[in-house]
């Protein structure tokens, strides 16, 4: 019996997940089934309405090893549709599961229907500057970015949880884990960010945008040369085609010119304010309001205002 | 002494990529050829494993018949030599068939004890090449590695993923993929630009790959593509007085209920 199936690492994606999944057994009337890393996260999606749960057992902690036994489980009840949370470990376990099965993959839908019996997705192209449709065969896997739906309401039936045990890739070993590093900002979740770029002559000048992020209660992030190059600010802070994509209220590109790569990380925010002094830098393009000027007397001035106003 | 293949990808630079107002098409009449930004980190580690430990570096690449203008590029890089397959499916490959037809090509070509891809290409991003061609192979996979290190067969690799740092360590021969951070591309000199021409290249045509007509059939179809369409008020205050603009930037965030 064919059937739908899921997989994160992170249980709050595979949730998300659950909502694009549920919408395909309507359209296919085939079941679900969530794999999952730990008992705990196979109870709460079948609470949420997964048909089935499996906990994969493994010695192993390293999702991107079990992708064999990913795919085993899969083929196995000859799955149709494979979707997986988008992060990078996502995107390995997928890829394998695709080439095993000769099969179809697209990498961050945005959105996801059947059409005529086949998969249609819709994805970015060059950075951001295009969309496109492409139209999938079955059995087809497909990675979608966090926080692209909503996580389901509990289900009335609660699925079914099973343990199955999985063999982990032998061949590669995992060391020197190292969690977090970070210092836990979620940059994805604040509701107004101000993003910093090469405007910035030196480190110490950041100041300024976090004195208006302040006022505004929100975070600072940054364009990618910031964090990449400057390493003025954190990897977890840049926003962009391989950083974060974000959608705040608000979002002020402060001295960023507002190339597609990173303008893809930050245009379904609802608000964009750019501060630069290029007239012709393409960011006032991506723009609501803008501010031609000098970031050094513009930003002091602004903080000023946001405070004088209350920083709602 | 590792012998490294690097698998490379010939796009269009999206910076001369323009959208048609009218209906959103792309122009990319004057869009010139680049080879994908990560695929030059891929390039730049390949080359840098052979300064460091010896071997050799060979490039791969699949493209249409304009894969030929990176040749020279790609060999002025560091690679030694460089394979090409130039094919009209390239216009519409997908992960599949892209995977399908480096496969076959390094089958052919092989072994070697480290492939090396970048992370995904700057036009599709697609993020599936290397883990699909280890799993053709039947190789092991460290996808997504921000740093590399060799001590005879063994390759550990250091990985960054969100807020995870791991080392997977793995006994060649296998596919890696790099990340964007993991070097900074050199740009090529004078002398490595001349010395590229000097480089062998070699074409690889596809029926040499002996692949059976559904592999070069992409499972994922493209049917349509359109820019995207920022719909933004684009309201700029440009006075020559800083304090009016903050004035009227600051009554436009309370208008929106932001600040």
């Amino acid at each position: 019996m064919p059937g739908i199936f899921i997989f994160s690492e992170d249980t709050a994606l595979a949730k998300q997940l659950l909502t694009p999944a549920l919408e395909l057994k309507q359209a296919l009337a085939q079941p679900v089934t969530a794999l999952t890393l730990s008992e705990d996260s196979a109870k709460e999606l079948a609470a949420l309405g997964a048909d089935k749960a499996v906990f994969l057992q493994s010695a192993s902690a390293w999702p991107e090893g079990l992708s064999q036994a990913i795919h085993g489980l899969i083929a196995g009840a000859g799955g149709s549709v494979f979707l997986v949370g988008g992060t990078l470990r996502g995107k390995h376990v997928a890829a394998h599961v695709a080439a095993k099965l000769n099969a179809a993959m697209t990498t961050d839908a945005k959105s996801l229907k059947i059409a005529e019996g086949k998969l249609l997705a819709t994805r970015l192209l060059y950075a951001g500057l295009a969309l496109c449709d492409e139209e999938l065969a079955l059995p087809a896997a497909v990675t979608i970015p966090p926080r692209t739906f909503l996580p389901p309401n509990a289900a009335a039936n609660a699925g079914a949880v099973e343990t199955v045990k999985a063999d982990a890739d032998p061949r590669v070993a995992i060391s020197d884990v190292v969690q977090g590093g970070g210092t836990g900002v979620d940059i994805a979740a604040a509701s107004k960010l101000v993003a910093v770029g090469r405007g910035f002559r030196n480190r110490g000048d950041l100041k300024l945008a976090e004195d208006l992020a302040a006022a505004l209660r929100g975070e600072v992030a940054c364009s990618r040369p910031v964090a990449e190059d400057e390493h003025w600010l954190p990897l977890e802070r840049y926003i962009g085609i391989s950083g974060h994509t974000v959608k705040p209220d608000l979002y002020v590109a402060v001295g960023i010119s507002g190339q597609v790569q990173h303008v893809v990380g930050a245009r379904e925010s609802k608000v964009i304010v750019a501060v630069n002094n290029d007239e012709h830098a393409p960011i006032f393009e991506s723009a609501d309001y803008g501010i031609v000027g000098d970031l050094y007397e513009v930003l002091p001035l602004l903080t000023a205002a946001v405070r004088k106003n209350g920083g709602r | 002494m590792p012998r490294c293949l690097v698998c490379y990808k010939w796009t269009l630079d999206e910076k001369d990529i323009k959208i048609k107002p009218d209906d959103l098409s792309l122009d990319t009449a004057r869009a010139k050829g680049k080879i994908s930004d990560f695929d030059r980190n891929a390039i730049e580690e390949a080359a840098s494993l052979v300064e460091r430990h010896g071997g050799v570096a060979h490039a791969l690449t699949y493209g249409t018949p304009a894969v030929k203008q990176s040749l020279k590029d790609a060999l002025s890089r560091g690679p030694e030599s460089v394979y090409w397959i130039a094919d009209n499916s390239a216009e519409t490959a997908d992960g599949f068939v892209t995977a399908n037809v480096l496969a076959a090509a390094i089958r052919k070509l092989g072994p070697y004890d480290l492939i090396l891809c970048g992370e995904g290409s700057s036009d599709l991003f697609n993020q599936q090449t290397a883990v699909r061609i280890a799993t053709l192979l039947g190789l092991p996979c460290i996808s997504f590695v921000q740093k590399i290190t060799i001590e005879g067969d063994t390759i550990k690799a250091t990985r960054k993923l969100a807020d995870t740092t791991e080392v997977a360590t793995v006994k060649g021969p296998a596919v890696l993929s790099v990340l964007g951070t993991i070097n900074h591309p050199r740009i090529p000199s004078l002398k490595q630009v001349l010395a590229a021409a000097k480089k062998p290249n070699q074409e690889i045509k596809i029926p040499e790959l002996g692949l059976a007509p559904e592999c070069l059939q992409p499972r994922a179809v493209r049917k349509s593509v359109r820019g995207f369409a920022a719909k933004r008020k684009k309201i700029t205050y440009k006075e020559t007085s800083a304090a009016a603009n903050v004035a009227n930037l600051a009554g436009s965030l309370a208008a929106e209920g932001l600040c």
